[in-house]
């Protein structure tokens, strides 16, 4: 029975929880909403990447979920190239995850945009990094991603098969010339069973070390290209000889064993690529130890080389979680834990907390190994790079897939290329 | 196909009495149209909507971030100096005037078979639609990538004749016939309704005809194709707009990039490409337009061409 006095007193105490309540939401608004160990909140994380990388993503996540009860994370993945056509269509909806695993390819792209959040905001322990690492997620004084792990350029290779067909070991001190004989001799030696490479000169991010190697700016600070159309035929030019030979496998090969690299697929002896790779060459090609060299250059004293920052870890500016956002950013940045969980997978870790509560053997210490032997020549860190860098990263590597395939000659691919470069720059611009 | 009676009689009477009908036909346009109001909201908010900003875009250089810019006819303009457009052009165009005819006499083909009395009629009915049920599916790309690329089955097979052509997959002269004969496959839906049409053609024709002496050949292009040419005239419609439309396998086979050497690059997938890889909205939203108006355009044609050689039952000829 609700008698008069009954019904007044719960709606006084209801509308005065609901008060304290909408307090309560005021107060935390900062931070966004926050969940309890009863009702946790829930936030999105996405990253690319293969099987082996979401295996250990599923044991961080439950790693973090039972130290912070009141977050649920969500885990989603996919491959690299598909990561950005999804990203694209959640921003132009509004709808992006909460956390992302982020290139630095396209942080300009969405940062400068409005897209990310501003984590100087936010609290996410920094002491731990390189200072010379963190104005790689830095975009005009906002903080937009920070850095899980650090990667460098490297030449891969599987002694095993190196020694089957008596190659000797390279040192990796080499010019491109030496390369070059060392690629053609693996093919000839092998009767062309093993191709020596893939085209190095597809690789976008190689292009780039070599003309550091020949102190050349990329982009100017205007963010115009700062090579010229001579440069890339340069570039180019450096294996006409080679392809269509056993030293440099065919295109159609390339294309036919997609998804999986021909070096994971144990038909080329070497790659040229970054060093995080290694976990997942191990996995596909059955390896039992790849070797890091770096990478050939004509000046014996500038490698061209540096460490990038492989991925980084950004937060959606839509985001309602910011504080959960940021906790879980900062756990996947600094726990040694879960530098056990990934090793040297995801690069090596940029947080010294991480990395020296982390325990390297085997490949993984290869890796680390690889990136203190090379920290001499190291430059830099590189800044977030022009928007669209992503985007021109793509259009290379189909160009030089034209070239290859015969459909281009070198003058016919340094125009297609610049073509869509320039235009693409004066779209952004 | 004939006229229905009924209808023209009802017309005829509803004539006569006009007042009272028409309040009679106000009510039942306001319940066919409350009826139809779901739909009509889903056309008007999911497609009429969205194909309204669309069009408003395709005049702006549009980045899926920052506001559009107006441009007006620019991206109309940049479509034709841009190889890309003009490949992905050529690589479509190639896939409907070789993939559509093909599939629809494979349809006919197998359609006429599966037409005669024989025992498990219904079972090889049922057998050789199944691929188009499943065809559109992403697994069924992934498939045919399997089975076409090096070592795969095809090679495997067309080695053992003598003839090395390795995978097809990586190899850009070869893909396109490997998608054409993907949508051959797929030869189901036109096949059913070929078979429909089939059924519909009276036995006596054929008959008399062969009473007349006519053989089979001659019965075909005699009575079978004129009292068939509505269902052709349809399936070739249908088809050639679906075929405009290809993407899913497209974007499978060839890791959504278009390649090898472009050769997959087709229309629908450097629309993709460029809206949502480029982030060049208002150009991909003016390829999608250009799409609609020339599929438009083409289907007009086929009507228009229509006339002189569909035949109706009804037509005095």
């Amino acid at each position: 029975m609700i008698n008069r006095r009954h019904f007044i007193t719960t709606v006084a105490v209801g509308t005065a929880s609901a008060a304290a309540l909408a307090a309560c939401g005021t107060g935390s608004s900062s931070s966004g909403e926050t969940g309890s160990a009863e009702k946790p909140v829930t936030i999105n994380y996405t990253w690319w990447g293969n099987d082996d990388r979401a295996e250990r993503t599923r044991k961080a996540i439950a790693l973090f979920e039972s130290k912070n009860a009141d977050i649920k994370v969500n885990g989603n993945f996919t491959d690299f190239a598909g990561y950005w056509q999804k990203r694209a269509t959640e921003a132009a909806g509004g709808g992006l995850p909460d956390v992302m695993q982020w290139d630095l390819s396209y942080l300009r792209d969405y940062g400068q945009r409005n897209q990310l959040l501003d984590l100087s905001t936010v609290k996410i322990n920094t002491d731990a990094f390189e200072k010379s690492l963190l104005p790689s997620g830095q975009i005009k004084g906002k903080t937009f991603g920070i850095p899980t792990s650090t990667n460098a350029f490297a030449v891969y290779y599987d002694p095993a098969k190196l020694a089957s067909l008596g190659i000797t070991e390279p040192d990796g001190s080499w010019t491109y010339k030496e390369f070059n004989e060392f690629l053609v001799s693996v093919g000839s030696k092998s009767n062309g069973a093993l191709f020596g490479s893939t085209d190095y000169t597809g690789v976008w991010w190689m292009f780039n070390v070599w003309l550091r190697q020949n102190n050349i700016e990329a982009f100017t600070s205007e963010g115009k290209l700062g090579f010229s159309k001579d440069d890339l035929k340069k570039w180019w030019n450096l294996t006409a000889d080679l392809r269509g030979t056993p030293a440099i496998i065919s295109e159609e090969r390339v294309t036919q064993l997609a998804p999986k690299s021909p070096f994971g697929s144990n038909v080329t002896a070497t790659e040229v690529t970054w060093d995080n790779f290694m976990a997942g060459y191990l996995g596909d090609s059955g390896a039992k130890e790849l070797k890091l060299v770096p990478v050939p250059s004509d000046d014996k004293d500038n490698l061209g080389l540096f460490l990038k920052p492989s991925m980084l870890m950004v937060a959606s500016a839509k985001t309602k979680y910011k504080d959960a956002a940021a906790r879980f950013i900062d756990f996947m940045v600094n726990d040694p834990e879960v530098g056990q969980i990934f090793k040297t997978s995801r690069g090596v870790p940029a947080s010294k907390t991480q990395r020296d509560g982390t325990t390297f053997e085997g490949t993984d210490k290869v890796v680390v190994d690889y990136e203190t032997s090379i920290a001499q020549y190291l430059k830099d860190a590189p800044e977030p790079p022009i928007v669209g860098f992503g985007t021109l990263e793509t259009s290379f590597k189909r160009v030089a897939s034209d070239l290859n395939y015969g459909k281009l000659d070198i003058n016919g691919a340094a125009d297609a290329w610049f073509k869509e470069a320039e235009d693409l720059i004066k779209q952004n611009a | 196909m004939t006229q229905s009676p009924t209808l023209s009689r009802r017309s005829a009477t509803s004539a006569s009495s006009l007042p009272r009908k028409s309040r009679q036909r106000g009510v039942d346009a306001r319940a066919g149209y409350s009826f139809l109001l779901p739909w009509l909201l889903g056309f008007i908010v999911l497609t009429l909507g969205p194909m309204v900003s669309s069009l408003y875009l395709s005049f702006t250089n549009y980045n899926l971030f920052d506001p559009p810019k107006w441009i007006g006819l620019d991206n109309y303009a940049t479509m034709f100096q841009d190889e890309r457009f003009m490949q992905s052009v050529g690589v479509t165009v190639g896939y409907v005037v070789f993939g559509t005819p093909l599939k629809l006499a494979a349809a006919l083909a197998v359609a006429m078979l599966l037409n005669s009395a024989r025992m498990g009629q219904g079972f090889y009915r049922s057998a050789f639609y199944a691929p188009s049920l499943i065809g559109a599916s992403v697994s069924i790309a992934i498939v045919w990538k399997a089975m076409f690329g090096d070592s795969g089955p095809v090679d495997q097979g067309l080695s053992f004749f003598g003839i090395n052509l390795g995978g097809w997959v990586g190899n850009p002269t070869m893909t396109m016939p490997m998608f054409i004969l993907l949508t051959v496959w797929q030869f189901g839906a036109p096949m059913v309704i070929f078979l429909a049409g089939l059924k519909q053609i009276p036995a006596d024709l054929y008959e008399a005809a062969s009473m007349d002496g006519a053989g089979p050949v001659r019965k075909f292009f005699n009575i079978t194709w004129p009292m068939l040419s509505p269902v052709v005239f349809f399936n070739l419609l249908m088809e050639t707009i679906h075929a405009f439309q290809i993407f899913s396998s497209a974007y499978i086979i060839s890791n959504g990039e278009g390649g090898p050497a472009g050769s997959t690059l087709f229309y629908t997938l450097y629309l993709y490409l460029r809206g949502f890889s480029d982030f060049r909205m208002g150009y991909a939203s003016a390829m999608a337009w250009l799409l609609l108006i020339v599929v438009g355009i083409i289907t007009l044609i086929i009507f228009r061409t229509s006339k002189s050689w569909v035949h109706y039952s009804g037509d005095a000829k």
